[in-house]
């Protein structure tokens, strides 16, 4: 009886089911969070895959439910993904793929003056992207998720990637041929399941479209399923990993990640797709809050090595792998501080001038904050003091600390449940070089009190694992 | 925006048209609205229709070409298919619509949903029912209920 009313409920579920075809075509990034709050009275399966899905996926796009979200959610996150490179050469090289491939269309009987109207909304809105991607201050991402949400440009889009599956997969019988049961010929299929103006993507057609547009622009595609099948959190899912480009693998491929509902797709993506949200000094105040148990003000000149030892013994820590090779880096770093001043001193001035310059330029920046901020406010910078003063750098104690670090460095593999997973934070690698110790003490960081977009850092504990992550990326890929 | 690129398409259909011309169907935009278009098609040969001339109203709605255009039967035509207000059950015009067919295939179908009708989902049941037990009847049907543009004219439709 139990059973009955089970399956009663899912029918009246079922019944009571409305596709959401209101809302924006795609819609802004959102946390996923709201996905477990939507679910939270749901069915249990689902609340508790959506209760786990933050933790691994933090942010999603809900796209419309017309009829086109799987094509539209792929078209958007493909062009997400070329924005995300950051390589405004790879749009070019699309742009060019893309192109080549009107061969395959005239072939599957697509006339260019019919097609071409679809295709040129594609690279025209690639053009606008380059154009905006090398345009400081543009945000490249709001003019594609305005374009997405015109209807003519984003519906252009989505019929173009569609005849692009379509074309692909009668240029490619032998790959597809065995999948079409009940047609005639590949033709009348694509005609039916992928050219009718309304109709929802199918598995063929994600496989389609991942390897005619996707996986040559070495990209993966990721599809997660979250569905009524047993499990904890997502488990079932679809991956097309990039192809190999000029005979090699292309490891942690940037991913697009789409989440799919029984017959609806959405955007997915991990946090550390979006660099920018996370705190990028994070690990340091994570450091910290190891530190502050022990914490004692007379111990404020403690010698520099007991920090780097603590450091070692803290997950993600690995951050502080400029440290040990900072020492070395003070010493090339006086003469840059000498060279104006003896430049000056030839000079037969009175002696005022050349001290103003010198004044301006030997103290380095941080070391004012220094003196100015004695509380523990800004550990950071506290931290750096013993570094930045070149009092006592012995070779040996460096060479010993950096010694530890190399070797973890060195070694790619750590067989440990934390090991990070393939795709993870391909693109950090634009935002990350930049944020060495002597950025973080310039007033170009908008973390630096001089700077005029000044922004404290934030400890968010939300972002700690995700932090943690990241510096054992960083130390990884080195 | 969106017109803009509707009227893009439709001008480019109609160049199409114009310059590749097809025996037996023609269309053209109406004086003031490029979105209401009026096509003639010739029913063809070895038909019921053979000769005959027919008039259609096509609408595209601002979602053209990805909605399909509305299509209707201005002169009154007995057909399995077609309804007495001209309306037409063809599966291109609905769920199997396509934003690659233009303009010309629509008319091309429509021409030969004339010769070959889909009798198993008919708006005109008798004729349906006639088209394979009576063709002499059906013809005579046809050909009442048939009138020339000229008589259209006349009657100001």
């Amino acid at each position: 009886m139990a059973h009955d009313d089970e399956l009663a409920q899912m029918q009246r579920l079922s019944n009571d089911y409305v596709p959401e075809d209101t809302g924006p075509l795609v819609g802004e990034r959102q946390s996923t969070t709201e996905l477990t709050a939507e679910y939270a009275n749901g069915d249990p399966i689902y609340r508790t895959k959506t209760a786990a899905l933050p933790r691994k996926y933090a942010f999603y796009r809900r796209c419309r439910g017309d009829g086109h979200c799987g094509w539209r959610a792929i078209a958007f996150s493909y062009f997400e993904t070329l924005i995300r490179v950051a390589d405004v050469g790879k749009l070019d090289v699309e742009q060019v793929r893309l192109k080549s491939m009107q061969n395959l269309l005239n072939a599957a009987g697509h006339s260019d003056d019919i097609v071409g109207d679809f295709a040129e909304e594609t690279f025209g809105l690639m053009q606008e992207l380059a154009i905006l991607m090398t345009t400081p201050n543009s945000d490249p991402c709001e003019h594609l998720l305005r374009n997405f949400n015109d209807y003519s440009r984003s519906m252009a889009i989505v019929t173009h990637f569609k005849l692009l599956a379509s074309a692909w997969i009668q240029a490619h019988p032998d790959d597809y041929l065995p999948f079409v049961l009940d047609y005639p010929d590949l033709k009348s299929y694509c005609e039916e399941n992928f050219e009718r103006a309304v109709c929802e993507i199918d598995h063929v057609g994600v496989a389609a479209l991942s390897e005619a547009v996707v996986k040559p622009a070495g990209f993966a595609l990721e599809v997660l399923y979250l569905d009524r099948s047993p499990g904890d959190e997502i488990n079932h899912t679809y991956r097309a990993e990039p192809l190999a480009q000029e005979g090699f693998p292309i490891t942690n491929p940037p991913t697009l990640r789409l989440l799919y509902r029984p017959g609806h797709y959405d955007v997915l993506y991990r946090a550390e797709d979006f660099p920018v949200v996370i705190p990028p000094q994070a690990p340091i105040q994570v450091a910290l809050v190891g530190q502050t148990g022990r914490y004692d003000p007379g111990a404020i000149a403690a010698p520099i090595h007991d920090y780097s030892d603590l450091l070692l013994s803290i997950p993600g820590a690995k951050m502080w792998e400029a440290q040990p090779t900072y020492d070395f880096n003070l010493n090339p770093s006086p003469p840059p501080q000498v060279v104006p001043v003896s430049s000056y001193a030839p000079v037969p001035t009175p002696a005022p001038p050349p001290a103003e310059p010198i004044h301006d330029f030997v103290p380095p920046p941080h070391a004012p904050q220094v003196n100015s901020h004695p509380a523990p406010r800004h550990h950071s910078i506290q931290l750096e003091q013993p570094v930045a003063l070149p009092v006592h750098p012995p070779p040996p104690m460096s060479l010993e600390r950096g010694l530890p670090m190399t070797i973890e460095r060195t070694e790619p593999f750590r067989p440990s449940a934390y090991t990070l997973e393939p795709g993870f934070g391909a693109n950090q690698m634009h935002a990350l070089p930049f944020q060495t110790s002597i950025f973080r003490n310039s007033h170009y960081n908008t973390a630096h009190f001089l700077n005029p977009d000044f922004q404290p850092e934030e400890w968010s504990p939300g972002a700690e694992y995700a932090t943690s992550n990241r510096g054992r990326h960083k130390s990884a890929s080195q | 925006m969106a017109s803009n690129t509707v009227a893009q398409r439709l001008q480019k259909e109609l160049m199409d048209l114009l310059t590749h011309p097809t025996p037996g169907i023609s269309a053209f935009p109406s004086d003031s609205n490029l979105s209401l278009w009026t096509a003639t098609i010739t029913g063809p040969a070895d038909t019921p229709y053979d000769g005959l001339v027919f008039k259609l109203s096509m609408e595209f709605s601002p979602e053209y070409p990805y909605k399909a255009p509305t299509v209707l039967f201005r002169t009154p035509i007995y057909h399995p298919n077609v309804d007495f207000s001209g309306r037409i059950c063809l599966d291109i015009l609905k769920d199997r619509w396509s934003a690659v067919i233009s303009v010309g295939s629509v008319l091309l179908s429509l021409q030969s949903l004339l010769g070959e009708p889909n009798n198993a989902s008919p708006l005109n049941g008798q004729a349906a029912e006639l088209w394979d037990k009576d063709p002499a009847e059906f013809k005579r049907l046809v050909l009442a209920r048939h009138k020339t543009p000229e008589e259209l004219d006349a009657a100001g439709l």
